[in-house]
């Protein structure tokens, strides 16, 4: 208890003559700001591409491309080719019959992004079925597109973020007029960076009379290994079948390892600096107090109080750091971007991240404070009391 | 010269303090070699890139190919100097995680746009005069074993007009890519050889390559060839070397961005935190500076004196970080990119030095005029 008030006294007591030291106080916050604000940017970054993580797709949901095809853009699959999948063994269905799948067509957009610059944005048609296997999508604007017409949706997103997407605007496909008829909103998955409209109308005004990809359901994730089987033996079609997670892995595992490895590293890196930084202006801020924390020692306050005082100190010093920091990261990366091939992501800080960030913070504290906490405890009162 | 000792003593005054200062300063140009090194030195790559060569392709979906009939509208077009359809093949060799890319091309064309590839000698000739004969990749031929004279079979998804999906090539020379050994991993065919034997898209390409006359051509070259063709039912997409690469590294997010902003950051604090200590030392030497002063140095010499001794410190400090990110650096490319990347450009090198003694400078002068200003009797009269 004893132990307890000398501590709060002491670093009641440093903090208030924080003001004289205003410099070093100033080092302290700003350099645990930059390294929080940049760790946490570069995780939101990160926390917006979990959306394509393995984890985020559900185990019973598989993907069909034209074999070889590594993306959408080059796979082929003939309308026949859809109806052969749907018959498989393995495959979900309703009551009536009908398999829970539906096949895309991907094709290309130009854009003027709100900025003026050009962009390109992905018009996917979806065959009819889409809603048998994805969550649904939430419309917030408008109606859904009908069949037969040059009607499409956009996301939320793409609305913001390009010129002339609002409901009754109207695109410019192949020369044809196409109506912008509503506007939705999915659950934060891929199908936000994509315009919806209906395959056949969009293979028809594109000249293209193949699908590139099919989502479907199975019966369970254990009826996978049947179905593939199923469809290798097949000679009349040529697909590579893998599960949305396989797929999501392989398409972005190897990007979200790496901007967590980015982020850890020059986080960490950033840290020591900050490390190297707290520990001076410690030992600076205990150097100035040689006479003060002499007297004290003289008067009977304990080593063990000094020691954890000048931790506190340093904690103390170094939290509003992990505020400033985690604030400025929200202010500039949050809301959505987009990347070079289109896709949106939705840039999030977290209370997970603040927690990270915070925890950083504390060491950063804790370990910049040791050393300064050691040489206070140990200053030989005598001397440092006859330095005038 | 001779003052060197006196900046030297001037730094070593608080060791301790010098040491911490350094390995912060040490820290941050660890980081700015490692980030600036890596983005700089991807837009050399960009930058080398070559921007005159260009690649038609379908601009609805890569799957729907061209027509072969495009060959002879665009090889017509101003500026286009040489032209060779491409069609991909997909083989794999005795194993089915052997895979051989095949690619059938005019070969005369295709050797004169891609200049990086070096044909044995004759190969060009004897591929002309052998229909189902092959160029492959050096990197093959160690993998395989392969002999120039070799039949080559491969397994392939694309079915031939006799019926079997097994491609057979004479092996008539090889090809190296200096720059990228690894890189010589395909079989260069003749276009004709794919185009006749094969049972569907007879007459399509997968893309076509263009190399414009000159490099300042390229732009309008391309513009020229996908206005001829828009709203066709053949539309085609044309990109240079330089805008592929561009898009292959800007996947997630705006690197340069994230870049300047982690600089900015860090050298933000930086030049705080030595602004601060030195203020303090200078601070706590006042009386030293005041000896200095009474035996007839001038108020300039100790301006310079602090201000030579920040110089010192940070310009050491960099020089060690930046040391250490030239060894960092091809340690964590290979993660971070596939684009050859390969030193730290000495531009970057440059850059950093003009840093450190932009902050060495900025830190210092308000410490160094007080260090100079300050008048003997007040700072002696604290002793």
């Amino acid at each position: 208890m004893r132990l307890l008030r000398q501590v709060w006294l002491l670093t009641a007591c440093a903090l208030r003559a924080v003001n004289e030291r205003r410099g070093s106080a100033l080092v302290t916050v700003v350099s645990v700001t930059t390294v929080v604000g940049v760790l946490v940017s570069l995780l939101a970054i990160r926390e917006g591409t979990a959306i394509f993580s393995a984890q985020s797709a559900p185990p019973d949901l598989m993907v069909i491309m034209g074999r070889g095809a590594k993306v959408p853009f080059t796979s082929f699959l003939s309308r026949e080719t859809v109806q052969v999948v749907g018959q498989a063994p393995g495959v979900r269905k309703e009551p009536d019959g009908t398999p829970d799948l539906y096949a895309t067509i991907l094709v290309p957009v130009d854009v003027i992004r709100a900025d003026g610059r050009r962009g390109t944005v992905f018009l996917v048609g979806y065959s009819p079925g889409a809603q048998l296997v994805e969550a649904p999508v939430r419309l917030i604007g408008g109606r859904w597109y009908r069949a037969g017409f040059h009607e499409l949706m956009v996301p939320a997103p793409v609305r913001q973020m390009y010129r002339g997407m609002d409901v009754g605007d109207q695109i410019l496909l192949r020369g044809a007029a196409w109506n912008i008829v509503g506007v939705f909103a999915s659950r934060n998955s891929l199908s936000d960076s994509f315009l919806r409209a209906d395959a056949d109308s969009v293979m028809s005004a594109f000249g293209i009379n193949h699908f590139q990809q099919i989502n479907l359901r199975l019966e369970s994730p254990s009826a996978a290994g049947e179905f593939a089987r199923a469809l290798a033996a097949n000679p009349s079609i040529a697909v590579d079948v893998k599960s949305r997670r396989e797929l999501n892995e392989e398409t972005f595992g190897p990007t979200n390892r790496l901007l967590y490895y980015i982020a850890y590293s020059i986080g960490g890196v950033m840290a020591c600096g900050a490390i190297f930084g707290a520990l001076n202006a410690l030992y600076a801020s205990i150097d100035a107090r040689r006479r003060e924390l002499a007297t004290l020692r003289a008067i009977g306050f304990n080593s063990a109080s000094i020691i954890l005082s000048v931790l506190a100190e340093s904690v103390v010093l170094a939290l509003p750091g992990a505020v400033l920091g985690s604030l400025l990261a929200w202010w500039l990366f949050s809301g959505d971007v987009v990347s070079s091939n289109g896709q949106i992501f939705h840039l999030t800080v977290t209370q997970h991240l603040v927690v990270i960030g915070v925890l950083w913070t504390l060491a950063i504290g804790l370990i910049g404070g040791t050393l300064p906490a050691l040489r206070a405890a140990r200053l030989p009162v005598a001397t440092a009391l006859q330095e005038s | 010269m001779k003052y060197l000792p006196l900046v030297w003593a001037g730094i070593a005054h608080k060791r301790s303090r010098a040491v911490l200062l350094l390995l912060q300063i040490v820290s941050a140009f660890v980081l700015f070699g490692t980030l600036q090194g890596l983005s700089s030195g991807i837009k050399q790559v960009i930058a080398h890139a070559h921007v005159d060569r260009l690649y038609v392709g379908n601009r609805v979906a890569a799957a729907n190919m061209l027509p072969l009939s495009l060959l002879q509208s665009i090889a017509s077009m101003k500026g286009v100097a040489y032209i060779t359809p491409e069609a991909d093949l997909e083989g794999t060799y005795q194993k089915t995680d052997q895979s051989v890319p095949v690619v059938g091309t005019n070969v005369d064309a295709f050797l004169h746009i891609f200049d990086e590839i070096h044909a044995s000698p004759g190969a060009a000739e004897a591929l002309r005069s052998h229909r189902a004969g092959g160029i492959a990749g050096s990197a093959l031929l160690r993998q395989y074993g392969w002999k120039i004279g070799d039949r080559i079979v491969l397994q392939t998804p694309m079915p031939k007009t006799d019926g079997t999906r097994d491609w057979a090539f004479d092996l008539l020379g090889s090809y190296d890519v200096p720059d990228a050994p690894e890189d010589a991993d395909s079989i260069i065919t003749n276009f004709s050889y794919l185009n006749e034997s094969r049972l569907a898209d007879r007459d399509r390409v997968n893309r076509f390559v263009v190399k414009a006359d000159a490099p300042a051509n390229a732009g309008s070259v391309s513009l020229a060839i996908d206005t001829a063709f828009a709203n066709s039912d053949h539309e085609t997409r044309t990109q240079s070397d330089a805008d592929r690469l561009a898009t292959q590294i800007q996947q997630t997010v705006d690197l340069d961005f994230i870049v300047r902003g982690i600089v900015g950051a860090i050298f933000f604090a930086l030049l705080l935190a030595t602004g601060a200590l030195i203020m303090q030392s200078v601070r706590e030497r006042g009386p030293e500076f005041a000896v200095l002063k009474t035996f007839g140095f001038s108020d300039r010499f100790v301006l310079l004196l602090v201000l030579a001794e920040s110089l010192v410190l940070c310009l050491s400090a960099a020089a060690i970080g930046l040391a250490l990110a030239y060894l960092i650096l091809p340690q964590v490319r290979p993660a971070l990119t596939e684009l050859n990347v390969a030193h730290l450009p000495t531009v970057v090198l440059l850059f950093g030095l003009a840093l450190a003694a932009l902050l060495a400078l900025l830190s210092s002068c308000a410490p160094a005029l007080q260090a100079a200003r300050h008048p003997i009797v007040h700072a002696l009269a604290k002793r």
